[in-house]
């Protein structure tokens, strides 16, 4: 029972990076349907920022704070001069644009701040004694404090597209920008927010992931993939269905590892192939995503 | 004179052309086979299988819009089916020891990866643009798991791969062993490139060819023509992963190495060859070889310019997983893709062929302008009158120009 | 009513890229009248309401209410009281019906409360509704929901883009003496395109008819509907 506890937790835990990823990735989608291919990376130089920035003394939750507000200036940049402009002309070639990005940026991340792995001190109590005992488990903190992380911008995103005007106005732009134009709603500065508040939360995933993962440009590569498959058994533009299926996600992963003897984490990518394929194919659009009627 | 010149099909001048195009090319590749360092060649031989693997890719992705990023996995498929092959991993009644010559590993290779490749053409079914995109990705990297896998070791090499193995030149090429290694891979490459290049000519000018462009256009509108989606998306997947395959082959067999965990057998592979085929022009026949060409060698300068240029070895930056990988290479390349989705959706040969089509033009003799006693329609371009609207407006239709579609 | 048009649009030229649709039109909107812009398919109709809501470029005068908005963005147009209801309901379906109201107020300060109020009084099966997702509602609510999300602006002018598009007959009626409504209890201006000649001439205090792009016949809306030629091109009535 312990043991079960103890791998639903890491399990969760895990799971819920994949959701900040796939959530970020929502984000985007539901407001101008692309996949934000360099989601990870954004997230991956926010950690370095953070990284850089605690090692010449600043506190900690001032720095994520920093390297959120550089995620979010990054991903607008990104919306406003790569995706706009190719967008308006050459909607197909957006996706390649968007490679090139992650390309970029996981390279630039690579010259900025080299190859080797480094430590990031975690944000949560972390040493060898800061666990909690729940049913006789002990469970370590920073693993819940991940969790908690997530359950809290869980409630801040769903006030902020419920009851503020703003989330209004990316709810609405979502659904028809040509309407929400006629409303007065300024479409292109809500998209800019859109993709900055996606490149704010894929920082907050990278820095929850790297004290244990350790941070290298490589930390997000499996994250971002994972958090795309999320995304897309969750349905890309369902909010529940990317956390659901980010937790999905994690926990089979944990299991796998712990239970299912002749697979082990490196068949991970395989399993998740397949279930991958087995719900696209009987659900186009994902678990929770809605049907798209296609005009033609 | 009046520009553009117009020449009619199968004219002497339409010939003159082509001759000077492959004479030129083969003029230095001649060149590079006489006179080039081995490291040199090696680059050129890693480009021209590069060219392969992208050829590819563009019959599924740049003809029949298919984004695909899945053909780094067969790149791997490829490579590692002819290693294990070549190490005698797979049992084969027929042969003793099991040891496949390694000439014969490539159309396994073929049929295998063409089998995988209609496999994954499934999910192209049913599935659009980027959730293409994505499955394909984790199918690349589902792939490299796969062949990582510690209880596949005795099969696979798990973690640490296979060595041990190489190609040398079969006594008939005339070439001399270890010392001939390079230029063996070099007229290797280069002839199946070519031939795979007028395979893929072929297609794409036959009602194959029309077809996939038609699904790469309008997919409502191919299937309601008539075009059997099914067939065309998995038999098409299908050959371009074998296709894909077999450069991966050709790549094991040179290095000489295969380990899984190398960037590109997975999704850095799978960029790799979309910036080759974006930079070279999506559905060009030239555009694979002009893209990988750049590839390579603007790769290895700019590793060089990060570290000692004498490390240049073939493909050797490909094996350093992450540790020497140059940023600089790699930022180039991706502000590479945006620009060019951006302003150069047609790539270089596409754009190329569009300035070459104002200075110069290749006609249907029936849209040769009128010209008194030119009845045979083999006439020279310089027409007048109303004729040269309509050899305008043929010439813009013209299938040669028709290629440089759109780039995804 | 003042003098000066409420709206007054000189030399509209628009197209899309290099395709010129609409050749320099002109027209007027009086404070408090129903103006009708006849046209079939393919004149231009849409393309003019994008104009005058700033969603294209275009070229030309055009004065609102003393402003120069020939230049303006949608989001200022809003603002200065231009409201469109556009072709084809383009209500935002994803979300409720009273979300749609509320999103249509976005340019609004303050509070909505009796704005919704008021709209809900006007069209009580909205009001029933109001939770629904717009998309389920059925063609002619969805109308009133678009025309009402468009009042939520408080404009003074409404444009409307082909509102009886893909409405029955009894629907349309109905629509349009909702219309007719808004200017006689609400005080509205409206500009109206529509290809449905009979049931807006009748309601028109003035009308244009426009033809590839170019305005060739305009008139009060009973001079239109005598003339011989509107009847036979709208009308399909042979004389």
């Amino acid at each position: 029972m312990s043991l079960f506890l103890e791998r639903m937790v890491n399990g969760l835990a895990d799971g819920s990076i994949y959701a900040l990823v796939a959530l970020a990735l929502v984000v985007v989608f539901r407001s101008t349907g692309q996949l934000n291919f360099a989601q990870g990376e954004i997230g991956t130089t926010g950690a370095f920022v953070v990284s850089t920035l605690t090692l010449s003394g600043w506190p900690v939750w001032v720095s994520i704070v920093v390297a959120m507000v550089v995620g979010l200036l990054i991903a607008a940049s990104v919306e406003r001069v790569v995706i706009r402009p190719i967008e308006h002309r050459n909607p197909g070639a957006v996706i390649v644009a968007l490679i090139g990005v992650f390309l970029g940026v996981n390279q630039l991340n690579a010259m900025i701040w080299g190859v080797d792995a480094r430590r990031l001190p975690s944000v949560f109590p972390d040493g060898a004694d800061d666990f909690v005992t729940v049913f006789g488990t002990p469970l370590r903190v920073a693993r819940l404090g991940v969790i908690g992380v997530l359950v809290v911008l869980l409630v801040l995103l769903f006030l902020l597209f419920t009851r503020t005007k703003i989330g209004l106005a990316m709810r609405a732009v979502a659904n028809n920008q040509e309407s929400s134009n006629l409303v007065g709603i300024r479409v292109g500065g809500v998209l800019v927010l859109g993709w900055g508040l996606a490149g704010a939360i894929g920082v907050l995933a990278a820095v929850m992931l790297a004290p244990s993962a350790g941070l290298s440009t490589t930390l997000m590569l499996s994250p971002f993939l994972l958090g795309s498959v999320a995304a897309v058994l969750g349905g890309l533009d369902s909010p529940v269905g990317a956390v659901v299926g980010g937790l999905i996600i994690g926990v089979t992963e944990a299991f796998i590892v712990g239970y299912v003897d002749f697979l082990g984490a490196d068949m991970l990518l395989p399993v998740m192939l397949v279930i991958l394929l087995a719900v696209l194919l009987l659900r186009p659009s994902g678990l929770f995503g809605s049907e798209r009627v296609e005009r033609v | 004179m009046q520009l553009p010149l117009r020449y009619a099909r199968g004219s002497w001048q339409h010939w003159a052309g082509r001759v000077l195009l492959f004479g030129g090319v083969g003029l230095f590749m001649y060149r590079a086979v006489t006179e080039w360092s081995r490291s040199g060649l090696g680059l050129l031989a890693d480009a021209l299988i590069i060219a392969i693997a992208v050829t590819g890719l563009n019959l599924i992705t740049g003809y029949t819009g298919q984004l695909s990023l899945g053909h780094a996995g067969f790149f791997a498929i490829g490579a590692f089916v002819a290693a294990m092959l070549v190490t005698g991993k797979v049992w084969t009644p027929f042969l003793d020891d099991n040891l496949w010559t390694p000439g014969w590993t490539l159309p396994v290779v073929a049929v295998v990866c063409f089998a995988v490749g209609m496999v994954v053409g499934i999910p192209a079914l049913r599935l659009k643009g980027i959730y293409l995109a994505l499955v394909t990705l984790v199918f690349t990297e589902a792939v490299r798991a796969f062949f990582k896998y510690d209880r596949f070791e005795g099969v696979t090499g798990g973690a640490t791969g296979i060595k041990g193995f190489n190609y040398l030149p079969p006594s008939w090429t005339g070439l001399d062993g270890r010392a001939d290694l390079v230029k063996w891979f070099f007229w290797l490459a280069l002839g199946i490139l070519i031939l795979v290049s007028i395979l893929v000519s072929g297609l794409v000018r036959s009602r194959i060819g029309r077809a996939m462009i038609a699904v790469r256009d309008n997919e409502t509108a191919a299937a309601v023509m008539g075009v059997n989606l099914f067939s065309i998306k998995t038999v098409v997947f299908g050959l371009s992963g074998a296709i894909a395959g077999v450069a991966g082959a050709l790549f094991a067999l040179k290095l000489t190495l295969v380990e899984a965990d190398v960037p590109i057998f997975g999704l850095f592979g799978s960029v790799t060859l979309l910036v080759a085929m974006v930079v070279g022009g999506a559905a060009q026949s030239w555009g694979p070889l002009v893209g990988a060409m750049f590839y390579v060698f603007v790769n290895d300068f700019a590793r060089s310019v990060g570290e000692d240029p004498s490390n240049a070895i073939v493909l050797g930056w490909f094996v350093d997983a992450g540790t020497q990988l140059n940023g600089l290479g790699g930022v180039v390349f991706g502000i590479l893709l945006i620009l060019f989705a951006r302003f150069v959706p047609l790539g270089a040969v596409g754009t190329a062929k569009i300035w070459r089509a104002k200075a110069v033009v290749v006609v249907p003799k029936i849209a040769m302008p009128a010209v008194a006693g030119a009845a045979t329609g083999a006439g020279t371009g310089e027409g007048a009158g109303t004729d040269e609207t309509e050899a305008a407006t043929i010439a813009s239709t013209d299938p040669e120009a028709d290629e440089a579609g759109t780039a995804t | 009513m003042s003098g000066a048009p409420l709206l007054s649009v000189s030399g509209l030229r628009a197209g899309y890229g290099p395709i010129e649709v609409l050749h320099g039109l002109d027209f007027a909107v009086s404070e408090g009248e129903i103006v009708v812009i006849l046209g079939a398919n393919g004149a231009g109709k849409t393309t003019t309401m994008r104009a005058v809501s700033g969603l294209i470029a275009r070229q030309g005068t055009i004065d609102f209410a003393g402003h120069s908005i020939g230049h303006a963005k949608p989001d200022a147009i809003v603002r200065g009281g231009i409201s469109q209801v556009p072709q084809g309901r383009g209500t935002f379906t994803d979300l409720t019906v009273e979300d749609n109201l509320l999103a249509g107020g976005y340019t609004v300060g303050g509070s909505l409360d009796e704005d919704l109020e008021r709209w809900y009084g006007v069209f009580p099966r909205l009001g029933e509704r109001s939770d629904q997702k717009a998309g389920s509602l059925s063609g002619g609510e969805q109308q009133m929901l678009a025309i009402a999300r468009a009042m939520m602006s408080r404009p003074k002018l409404l444009l409307c883009d082909e509102p009886s598009l893909g409405l029955a007959p009894l629907i349309t009626k109905e629509l349009f003496q909702v219309l007719g409504s808004l200017r006689d209890e609400h005080g509205m201006s409206l500009l109206i395109v529509e290809q449905n000649a009979g049931l807006s001439l009748e309601l028109a205090d003035r009308a244009y008819v426009l033809e590839t792009g170019s305005i060739v016949a305009t008139g009060t809306g009973e001079e239109l509907l005598a003339d011989d030629t509107v009847r036979e091109a709208y009308l399909g009535v042979v004389s």
